[in-house]
């Protein structure tokens, strides 16, 4: 079976820090495999073994993405594929166009994974839009896959009920966290990764378009948070008492 | 398939329902190309759906068949002079964007967002856009047991998160959340990764969105995720070991200390609080 797994280089959340006006800095802002990514990886790594194949990591994004490639080629992917980009992550649709060229030109495949959102911007729509954009089905949010032939079956995850689906290959799938448990590279397949073919595509060779972003940023501003942080000092039992007079006199006991 | 269709001033004037997909076995790609039909020949400048997992991915699929673009988990939305503006949480909720984008436009409305209206009337019309053959097909459906309480009601939650050891621990703090008058909610490891409760229970990003009076985060380490979906409840406190977890800093009040030695003194606080005042 032959899979891609595409996978983002995103701002890491937890390191943003606030400029002195207010917005968050991300002009060189850390960065990081998109978490639920490292699941999508696992999946295809778990299909791979169960069939045998190949398991191709592709990525949309700047020079650096080429970091996030490497995790996924030291978990286990066989090679990787980065479309130069500096388009923002909010053009959805441009990131979903580039991504489905690249799986066209590095395919044929079996199977797209994809996770079901990435940890920075979190709007779900780059998976949905690149089966689109390949006019294959889509299965989004499953929280377990298997592939029989030339049929996969799934679990959907929804919010207050699960769907069993099915539907034929190729196609794309985003998966939820739940699905699995990423497995961490040893210090020799991080090694070893260095090793293996990562290829660029050029938006040009890919042959898209460039258009104005679909939709823009056009405001950022750090939530600020106005709490009191009082810590309740002294024993368990003096903190617990006092702890109940504080809220007493907030009126909300 | 019921729709919606929105006017000035964001009322349902008529709803459109949309025959052809089935009943209540619609899948999203059923419903975004049923959708599409419609949209194709009623020219809407914008559709709004719901930011649910089913609405996300209708959305997306519905704007890349549209050639539209798409705005995911927005609020304060509005409409005007071509433009689609909105506001949306991005990086785990410490960031607001502000977001906007040429109509028409499809946008999914971040649950919880907006009042829900309960004004009846209208029309209702329908339209035939045909037999919609999705790709996927259904197997089964189950919802899932609503074994969990509503947390969105309730006026005290007490959350666990993994500083609470083993799941034989959880009455403890479902007996403090019982002396407060509220509910046991939890953080994602809890109910995704671990199974302890079940996962409408998990208050988060990808979770529920609670605003109760008292939110006591017990051995939570307060992660961005988890505070997205606390963030305005009236009154938060933190016990927790560890004097710098971030849930402090998002905290009104905090004890930095054992659970399982806070928790019992505080219920026995509570319960001497209740009991006979002491003779003077
Ligand atoms: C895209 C994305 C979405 C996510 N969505 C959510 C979400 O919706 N909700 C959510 O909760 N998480 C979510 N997460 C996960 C989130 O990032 C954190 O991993 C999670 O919230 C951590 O849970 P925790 O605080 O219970 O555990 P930990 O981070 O492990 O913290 C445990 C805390 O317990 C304390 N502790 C340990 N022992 C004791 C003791 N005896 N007494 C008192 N304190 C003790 C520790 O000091 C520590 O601070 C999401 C992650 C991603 C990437």
């Amino acid at each position: 079976m032959r899979i891609a797994v595409c996978v983002k280089h995103a701002v890491d959340e937890a390191e943003l820090k606030a400029g002195s006006d207010g917005a968050p800095v991300l002009a060189g802002a850390a960065c990081k495999m998109s978490t639920f990514d490292k699941n999508a990886v696992e999946e295809a790594l778990r299909l791979k073994s169960a069939h045998s194949g190949e398991v191709v990591a592709v990525t949309a994004g700047p020079a650096d993405a080429r970091r996030t490639l490497k995790e996924a080629l030291a978990m286990g992917a066989d090679r990787g594929v980065i479309v130069g980009t500096d388009a923002p992550s909010a053009d959805t649709s441009r990131t979903a166009g580039l991504l489905a060229a690249a799986v066209r030109k590095a395919g044929p495949f079996d199977l797209v994974i994809c996770s079901e959102g990435s940890s920075d911007t979190y709007s779900g729509q780059v998976p949905p839009m690149l089966a689109e954009a390949l006019g294959v089905p889509y299965v989004g949010y499953a929280r377990k896959l298997q592939v029989d032939g030339s049929v996969a079956r799934a679990e959907r995850l929804l919010e207050d009920s699960v769907e069993e689906v099915e539907a034929p290959v190729p196609l794309v799938v985003s998966v939820v966290s739940e699905i699995n448990e990423p497995r961490y590279p040893t210090l020799i397949q991080i090694m070893q990764a260095s090793k293996k073919q990562v290829e660029e595509y050029s938006q040009d060779q890919l042959g898209v378009p460039t258009r104005p972003a679909s939709v823009r940023v056009t405001h950022m501003a750090m939530q600020t948070s106005n709490r009191k942080r009082v810590t309740v000092e002294g024993s368990p039992e003096e903190a617990a008492s006092r702890l109940v007079q504080a809220l007493e006199r907030e009126g909300v006991l | 398939m019921e729709i919606g269709r929105l006017r000035e001033g964001v009322r349902a004037r008529s709803k459109l329902l949309l025959k052809g997909p089935g009943g209540d076995d619609v899948l999203p790609g059923e419903a975004a190309e049923a959708v599409f039909r419609a949209a194709s020949s009623l020219r809407p400048s914008v559709i709004l759906l719901g930011a649910t997992r089913n609405g996300r991915e209708t959305a997306s699929r519905l704007a890349a068949k549209l050639g539209w673009r798409c705005a995911s988990e927005v609020s304060k939305v509005t409409a005007k002079a071509g433009e689609l503006a909105a506001e949306r949480s991005v990086y785990a909720g410490k960031v607001v964007a502000s977001v906007a984008c040429a109509l028409p436009a499809v946008a999914t409305v971040k649950t919880g967002s907006y009042q829900r209206s309960d004004a009846e009337g209208g029309t209702v019309e329908e339209a035939d856009v045909g037999a919609v053959d999705g790709a996927v097909r259904l197997l089964s459906r189950k919802k899932k047991e609503a074994g969990g309480p509503d947390l969105k009601k309730a006026r005290v939650i007490v959350s666990a998160g993994r500083g609470v050891k083993r799941k034989e621990d959880l009455p403890l703090l479902e007996g403090l959340a019982r002396d407060m008058g509220g509910a046991l909610g939890c953080s994602r490891p809890l109910s995704s990764d671990l199974g302890w409760l079940p996962e409408e229970c998990h208050i988060g990003l990808t979770g529920v969105t609670v605003k109760p009076e008292v939110y006591v985060a017990v051995g939570i380490s307060g992660q961005l995720q988890h505070i997205a979906g606390m963030k305005d409840s009236k009154i938060v406190v933190a016990i927790n070991t560890d004097r710098s977890a971030p849930i402090f800093q998002a905290s009104d009040y905090g004890i930095v200390g054992d659970l399982y030695q806070v928790v019992p003194a505080l219920r026995k606080a509570l319960a001497a609080r209740k009991g006979p005042a002491p003779a003077a």
